[in-house]
């Protein structure tokens, strides 16, 4: 297996690539 | 958000001794039945405990499906049925239906109808931790995982296991597909639903809330229809909580749509939007009230008195005034006859069930150990099966506690 890149986080990216929380909100609101 | 949601109350059980003399040849045999009484019960038990944990449920639920799968799982070594799959026989009621017992003699009747009651007490552990006063960001999160992994819990059984029941499931069953789909439903809309709250608190755009809310009005809406050919006597009152959370998310959608609209100086159209908005949280208070006098299994959530409700009254009051105002001195739009339609698509927020995984079978069940079951012994052996007669109780359920509601959904 390969070497994990970064820290272990609740951040994750959906299908468009946007950094979402665990709710799966942007994590930057976008008002 | 105390009372928020409806839940329909857990299946009961008739107890399983697991006494199989004669058939279970070894003592790891014996330990095996022994185990499976003993993790059963304490499962059941976990149930009704107001301080288990999704932690101790997991833990209570892989105890008893490790061993109840040595049941199932083929020992042997070959790809027949396992041998033992049909020796029990197990009794269960179902969410809707009162006292009725179902009773089949299949071990994969058991895990369904166990994984079926785990499932409820995820719905009902995120209800009462939702209920909390100022509900941490934490527990919000337990909240909507605890949802999601339900609804992965539904999907599971519903995929893999049901199928494989020889008897199939009657009509309005806990078992059956209109009934396990709109629990699969459901719970996806109720975790949506803790999301949308979060979107408000940390101000996201007003088209993501309006998309969101619109997707999850149409989850409650399909539910909805899921139920519709079913007994009324006993899916009513869910029913009605179906269409009154259906309604106030489209009054949401609505609202939101109409602050987009405004905000491209689309005044008139706005004021429509925010109309319907209106209209549908009056249908949403109408039918909070029907769902309070219809009779039905369940307990009453009492949503109208939430402040996550009533905030909405507000807001849709302060949007369509301030929007009727700037049309008076700035835009002179005319208000269309027709509502906008709503075209929207969440990109953001929607809830996905989680993956449901059984344990692997417990070490214990060893194709050696198997082999010592003999089923020749065990034909004369009654006591392996319940009293017909016997009646199944429905479960003792712990209060659900209103607390003190101060509006923080998620702080």
């Amino acid at each position: 297996p390969s070497i994990p890149e970064g820290m272990p986080s609740d951040s994750k990216t959906n299908k468009d690539g946007v950094l979402v929380d665990e709710f799966g909100l942007p994590q930057i609101p976008a008002t | 958000m105390a009372h928020w949601f409806h839940r329909n109350p857990l299946k009961a059980t008739a107890p399983v001794s697991f006494n199989l003399y004669g058939i279970a040849g070894s003592p790891a045999a014996n330990k095996i039945c022994n185990d499976l009484r003993t993790t059963r019960a304490r499962l059941l038990e976990m149930f009704t405990d107001v301080t288990c944990t999704p932690e101790i449920m997991k833990n209570a639920t892989d105890a008893y499906f490790s061993l109840l799968q040595g049941f199932i799982a083929s020992l042997d070594g070959t790809t027949q049925e396992n041998k033992l799959r049909y020796i029990q026989n197990f009794k269960w009621i179902d969410t809707l239906q009162g006292n009725t017992a179902s009773a089949q003699q299949d071990a994969v009747f058991e895990l369904v109808s166990m994984g079926f009651n785990v499932a409820v007490w995820y719905t009902k552990y995120a209800s009462r931790l939702a209920g909390k006063e100022n509900v941490t960001e934490d527990e919000a999160k337990i909240v909507h995982k605890s949802l999601k992994v339900a609804a992965g819990v539904f999907k599971h059984l519903k995929d893999i296991h049901i199928p494989r029941l020889i008897t199939p499931a009657e009509k309005g069953r806990d078992l059956e597909p209109r009934v396990i789909d709109t629990y699969i439903v459901q719970c996806q809309a109720e975790a949506q639903e803790v999301t949308i709250a979060r979107a408000i608190e940390l101000k996201h755009n007003a088209n993501l809330i309006a998309a969101l809310a619109f997707e999850t009005a149409n989850f409650y809406q399909k539910a909805d229809h899921t139920l519709n050919t079913l007994d009324p006597d006993y899916s009513s009152k869910w029913r009605k909580y179906l269409q009154l959370k259906q309604h106030f998310y489209m009054a949401y959608a609505y609202c939101y749509h109409g602050q987009t609209l405004l905000a491209s100086d689309k005044c008139g159209e706005a004021i429509r939007s925010l109309q319907e908005a209106e209209k549908c949280y009056s249908k949403a208070e109408a039918l909070c009230k029907e769902y309070r006098q219809t009779k039905g299994p369940g307990s009453t959530a009492k949503p109208s008195e939430q402040l996550f409700f009533l905030k909405l009254g507000g807001l849709i009051k302060n949007t369509l005034e301030k929007c009727q105002r700037e049309n008076g001195f700035i835009y002179f739009h005319k208000v269309p006859a027709e509502a906008p339609s709503l075209e929207l698509k969440a990109s953001y927020g929607l809830a996905e069930p989680v993956a449901f995984e059984l344990p692997p079978v417990s070490d214990q069940c060893t194709p050696d150990v198997y082999a010592t079951f003999d089923l020749t012994k065990g034909a004369k052996d009654e006591k392996a099966k319940p009293k017909q007669d016997e009646e199944v109780k429905p479960v003792k359920e712990p209060d659900l506690k209103p607390q003190k509601d101060t509006g923080c959904t998620i702080s």
